[in-house]
């Protein structure tokens, strides 16, 4: 098992430490109670949904998500890309976009029609490119913020 | 979210069985579902019903009869075949009815709501686990093929109660709110690995019920697993810590035995698979959810060398972990680590046999009677399971019993009084432990 195959399957509890490491690597903070405050909230939604890569037995990269409905008026159901990550040292092997690929099966299994996601186009500048190689195309929805 | 599943309700009577029941040994559902929102926001909400899954394969998948269509009604089905599956159909409703009796004994002691109401919404899960598997015994009829009527074996499962259950790891007391963690993230554990196999089921409505429960049962694990790495985390961090690493291995020497006896006899599984119930024996099941628990503990005890040591990197903690190696602060000796399958055992090959905790035996008896207590819980090791356990390694040492004699023993079933919510019928339950072979791994 040492070919440099990508090999997807869904995530579980047992990845936690393994998705904290990627996000670590990623930005160069330990989160351990953070990842398992969110893993826990997709882990009960719809643990099918969420997906892992693997290379060579090691997890590699993750996107977490769901379907919803009604978000900001819009009542079909969508699903929503909300957090991803893939190692450094694994980038551009195609990992994010085979996630991304698995992710829309998952969702158009679940009854959605389109596929949404929310990018700081300041702070994660690289995320909107990827995003966008990856055939997603800004919406006229804007968001509009004012401090309490 | 449960996708692309059927709903169905069972007949109104056991319904309302199944609610009575529910008033008895969950009576904090009200309060789940009042609090739902609070902890679980944008979660579908809870409904006792049973799932469908529309999705799956139509034709058998493993045995002898791989490639022919599923059955989809008992009557496909020959005498054997209907007998073995609802032995595991049984097996499986007690198990899922006897978790909610033993998490209600400690489920006012959690220290912390968030993981009270964690549980608690497991607890409703496996209502729903219980419901569907009534759904099989209610929707078909097994009488046509089988000795056994669904409706007599709903009867006796609504009618079990700790002490009384198919499998040995439902008839333990809990006696702390740890054990009610731990036991999630052990005993759940064999319940994915039961739930996983069912899913290629030759019997349709079985397999198609898999799908939903296991969404369920990912949950069940999560909370046993994040609660445990938080209690590490603070027993690495706090001198103080009210949940002491030592106190969360003696949890662990309980339960990693007994979900070792859920597989079955090491030996058996083989008419599961021949039937196409199953894609593997019993040995081969267990072997790898043994290699899943070490994931466990491993990721357990990095979390706590890195909350304990936070200077370290991950491959350094993962390192540190697998060596046991010393001078970094801590006692290697504190960490985590998972006995020996031959450890506790009361079935299998290892049944009764009196080993050390990494598998090694020890001859002399009264030795091999301290030495176990060692392992476990005062609380525990005061407690009826335990000595019922003693009684029986008494026996066998004096000539009375061989050891593959008092596997059957143990759960020690009795008469069960009254308290069955749909026929109030004072009812027997497997009386004397040599009916039915209890175990849905054997075989
Ligand atoms: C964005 C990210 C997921 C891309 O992963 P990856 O596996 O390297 O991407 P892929 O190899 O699958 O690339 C898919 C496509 O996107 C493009 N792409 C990837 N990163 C890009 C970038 N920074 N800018 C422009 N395009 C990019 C690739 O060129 C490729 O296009 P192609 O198919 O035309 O060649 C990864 O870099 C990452 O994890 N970034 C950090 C994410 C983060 O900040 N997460 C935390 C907040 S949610
Ligand atoms: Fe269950
Ligand atoms: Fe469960």
């Amino acid at each position: 098992m040492t070919n440099g195959e990508i090999n997807l399957r869904a995530l579980s509890e047992l990845d936690l430490d393994a998705v904290t490491a990627i996000d670590e690597k990623i930005g160069g903070k330990y989160r351990p109670d953070e990842w398992e405050t969110r893993l826990m909230y997709y882990l009960r939604r719809d643990p099918d949904a969420l997906v892992g890569a693997e290379v060579d037995g090691e997890l590699v990269g993750f996107m977490l998500g769901d379907v919803r409905a009604g978000e900001f008026g819009m009542e079909e159901p969508a699903g929503w890309i909300e957090v991803l990550g893939v190692d450094p040292d694994h980038r551009g092997k195609d990992i994010g976009g085979r996630m991304l690929q698995k992710m829309f099966r998952n969702f158009r299994e679940r009854g959605a029609k389109s596929v949404r996601t929310l990018v700081d186009a300041e702070s994660q500048a690289p995320l909107l490119g990827f995003f966008g190689k990856s055939g997603f195309s800004e919406t006229p929805v804007r968001t509009l913020e004012q401090t309490l | 979210m449960i996708h692309n599943a059927e709903v169905s309700y069972i007949p109104k009577k056991y319904h309302e069985a199944v609610c009575n029941w529910r008033d008895l040994y969950l009576p904090d559902y009200d309060l789940l579902m009042n609090n739902w929102d609070r902890f679980f926001p944008k979660d579908r909400p809870f409904q006792l019903c049973a799932y469908r899954s529309c999705n799956g394969c139509a034709v058998i998948e493993a045995g002898d009869n791989k490639g022919d269509p599923k059955y989809t009604r008992a009557a496909q089905m020959s005498e054997p075949q209907a007998d073995t599956l609802l032995k595991a159909v049984k097996a499986q409703a007690s198990t899922e009815f006897g978790s909610i009796q033993q998490h209600q004994l400690t489920l006012a002691r959690a220290q912390d709501e968030q993981d009270q109401f964690w549980i608690l919404r497991m607890m409703a899960e496996e209502l729903r686990h219980g419901y569907q598997m009534f759904s099989l015994l209610l929707d078909d009829d097994w009488k046509s093929v089988s000795s056994h009527s669904g409706e007599d074996m709903v009867e006796e499962i609504l009618a079990m109660r700790t002490g009384t259950h198919v499998l040995g790891a439902f008839n333990v007391d809990f006696d702390s709110f740890m054990d009610s963690i731990v036991f999630c993230a052990f005993i759940d554990r064999v319940g994915k690995y039961q739930l996983s196999m069912q899913k290629i089921s030759s019997y349709q409505p079985m397999a198609q019920s898999m799908p939903p429960m296991l969404t369920e049962e990912a949950f069940h694990l999560a909370a046993g697993v994040v609660p445990l790495r938080r209690w590490v985390q603070k027993a690495a961090k706090d001198g103080d810590a009210l949940i002491t690493m030592p106190m969360i291995q003696r949890t662990i020497n309980k339960w990693f035995p007994r979900a070792l006896d859920m597989f079955g006899d090491e030996r058996g599984g083989g008419t599961f698979v021949k039937f196409g119930f199953k894609p593997m024996k019993n040995a081969e099941a267990a072997g790898q959810y043994r290699d899943e628990v070490a994931q466990v503990i491993r990721d357990l005890n990095v979390r706590f060398v890195r909350a304990r040591v936070p200077e370290l990197s991950r491959k350094d903690a993962q390192r540190i972990v697998d060596e046991k190696e010393p001078g970094h602060g801590f006692d290697p000796e504190e960490l985590l680590y998972v006995p020996d399958v031959k450890f506790f055992r009361r079935r299998g090959p290892h049944a009764y046999q009196q080993n050390d905790i990494d598998g090694e035996p020890i001859e002399n008896k009264s030795e091999f009677q301290r030495r176990i207590r060692g392992y476990l819980s005062d609380v525990y090791a005061a407690g009826r399971d335990f000595g019922g356990y003693l009684k029986l390694i008494d026996r066998i040492a004096a000539g009375e019993l061989t050891p593959p004699e008092a596997v059957p023993m143990l759960p020690n079933l009795s008469r069960v009084g009254g308290v069955c919510p749909c026929s109030k019928a004072v009812r027997w339950v497997n009386g004397n432990g040599n009916g039915e072979p209890a175990d849905p791994g054997e075989g």
